[in-house]
């Protein structure tokens, strides 16, 4: 049996691969010059890297532990050792410094922020949130407008944002309740996927999560540059042609890329509803790596996790990587840009960008050298993914679109992380998504 | 606010019944975020407003029950 992947991010590599042991002769197509999807590691210097993309694993990401043990990949545990910055205030206060990672907000009023949360996630069928009690009044509604009328102190309405940023890079205004609910309770509840130790930060993946997908492809024949325009299909098979003209047959195919960019492909005969709608939002991370001779806060006490209202940087976290075996050290603080800020943000020039980026972090860390690179990372902007960490549903997609996510459209299988009801956005949720898609071509009779 | 009470939101929150009135909430896998909303549940049962420093004095049931009392008689007097 011939295959072809579109996409050589985790998904469709994880799919590769597993059909590849199976005997099947597999072609993955990319568009990008590189493989690796929305995980890509920048050389910070040399021999050390940081992940410009998908960063993070927990123990309860079992798959994703498993492939990396299997491909002798370690992983190095997040550093969070010590007291944060958190600039919530009026401007003129400046950061404040606390212990741990708790913000200086009314601790009663995030209280009864998760607390609501919490009642949302419990409430929401998982495998299928389309038939979750109340399911149209959920997906009718954006957790902006949920925000407004359940939300009454101002600290709450100030953290919210910020907490929906921080974990599914999302604007409240793109993403329906029912979406909120559904990520949160996909990725293992408000309380695993928020925290650093015991949850789903507590390692990345040492040299770079894309170190995984290179792994996966060097046994794969993987077709750079190829961007994929057309997906035919009839009895006899699947073709699949490229921008530059090239053409390729085979008996299934696994399209693996997100929804939005599924939707510029053209099949035949069609789709019988699109992958995304006017409302899917990308997801909206700017991800900045600001790089210093070595991770001097915490020759401060401070751990580099810092929370701020006002942005670019509306979090930062030590990301440096582990002292290489030269010795070479070096420190990375990654500001997370997400949300609303990360569209304005993204509009800038380059140069304003790091500027900007450059300031805040002199305004957090006074004690800290200039630092010697500062790299952007805009998933908003690239063409090839459209949004990190995944689409955002915005209101009435779980309706329209998650009981089709995972239905083959006849020779064509989808895969990726936005098809994954378990880790939903996550690496997890990728491989996930691509071990069912190799196994339904693996199921089919006659396969 | 009993300790009895606040053993029972404990449980609750850290979704376990495998917990004693002098067990430290932050040895038995509660954080920040899971301590919010201890904090909650004891200002909607009438407990009085604590602080997360007033937790992290006083992580356990009985510890925090004690407080508590402390923070509503002060208001109350």
């Amino acid at each position: 049996m011939r295959v072809l992947i579109v996409g050589a991010g985790l998904a469709g590599l994880v799919a590769g691969d597993r059909l590849r042991r199976s005997g099947a002769a597999v072609t993955v197509l990319e568009a990008r010059d590189r493989v690796g999807g929305r995980t890509h590691g920048i050389e910070v210097a040399p021999g050390a890297w940081a992940d410009a993309g998908a960063a993070y694993l927990g123990d309860r990401h079992t798959e994703l532990l498993a492939l990396l043990a299997e491909h002798d990949l370690k992983t190095t545990p997040t550093s969070t050792e010590g007291a944060s910055r958190f600039e919530l205030g009026p401007a003129a206060d400046g950061p404040l410094t606390r212990p741990g990672r708790f913000p200086p907000l009314n601790a009663v009023a995030l209280g009864e922020l998760f607390d609501r949360l919490a009642d949302l996630t419990s409430l929401v069928d998982v495998a299928e949130p389309w038939h979750t009690p109340g399911a149209s009044d959920l997906d009718g509604t954006t957790a902006a407008e949920w925000a407004e009328a359940n939300l009454r102190h101002p600290d709450a309405r100030v953290f919210f944002p910020l907490f929906l940023g921080e974990m599914m890079a999302a604007d409240p205004a793109d993403i329906s309740v029912l979406h909120m609910a559904f990520y949160l309770r996909s990725g293992g509840g408000l309380r695993y996927l928020n925290a650093f130790e015991g949850g789903a930060q507590e390692y990345r993946v040492d040299g770079g999560a894309h170190r995984l997908c290179e792994r996966l492809a060097a046994g794969l024949d993987v077709r750079l540059g190829s961007v994929v325009t057309a997906v035919h299909q009839d009895a006899a098979g699947v073709r699949i042609r490229t921008e530059d003209g090239g053409a390729f047959e085979a008996d299934r195919a696994v399209v693996a890329v997100p929804p939005v960019l599924a939707d510029g492909i053209d099949f035949a005969p069609g789709l019988p509803a699109t992958r995304s709608t006017s409302r899917t939002a990308p997801g909206c991370a700017v991800k900045v790596h600001l790089v210093y001779p070595g991770p001097a806060w915490r020759d401060e006490g401070l751990s580099g996790w810092s929370v701020n209202a006002r942005g670019p940087l509306l979090s930062t976290v030590d990301d440096s990587p582990a002292d290489s075996a030269t010795g070479a050290r070096v420190g990375v603080l990654t500001g997370f840009v997400t949300g609303a800020e990360a569209h304005h943000f993204s509009a800038l020039p380059p140069g304003e960008q790091r500027d900007r980026a450059r300031a805040q972090a002199r305004r957090l860390y006074p004690g800290l050298p200039e630092p010697v690179a500062v790299h952007v990372t805009d998933w908003i902007a690239d063409p090839h993914a459209r949004g990190c960490y995944a689409a955002l549903f915005g209101p009435g997609d779980w309706l329209r679109l998650g009981p089709r996510l995972t239905a083959a459209h006849g020779r064509v299988h989808w895969a990726g992380t936005e098809t994954s009801t378990e880790f939903f956005g996550l690496m997890e949720g990728a491989i996930r998504s691509g071990r069912r898609a190799a196994a339904d071509i693996l199921n089919q009779p006659g396969a | 606010m009993t300790t009895a009470d606040v053993l029972a939101i404990f449980r609750t929150v850290l979704e376990t019944e495998d917990i004693a009135a002098s067990d430290d909430f932050f040895d038995l896998g509660g954080d920040s975020l899971l301590a919010t909303r201890v904090l909650s549940a004891l200002a909607r049962a009438g407990g009085a407003e604590l602080t997360m420093e007033d937790f992290l004095m006083a992580p356990t049931p009985e510890l925090l029950a004690a407080r508590a009392a402390g923070a509503a008689g002060a208001v109350v007097s």
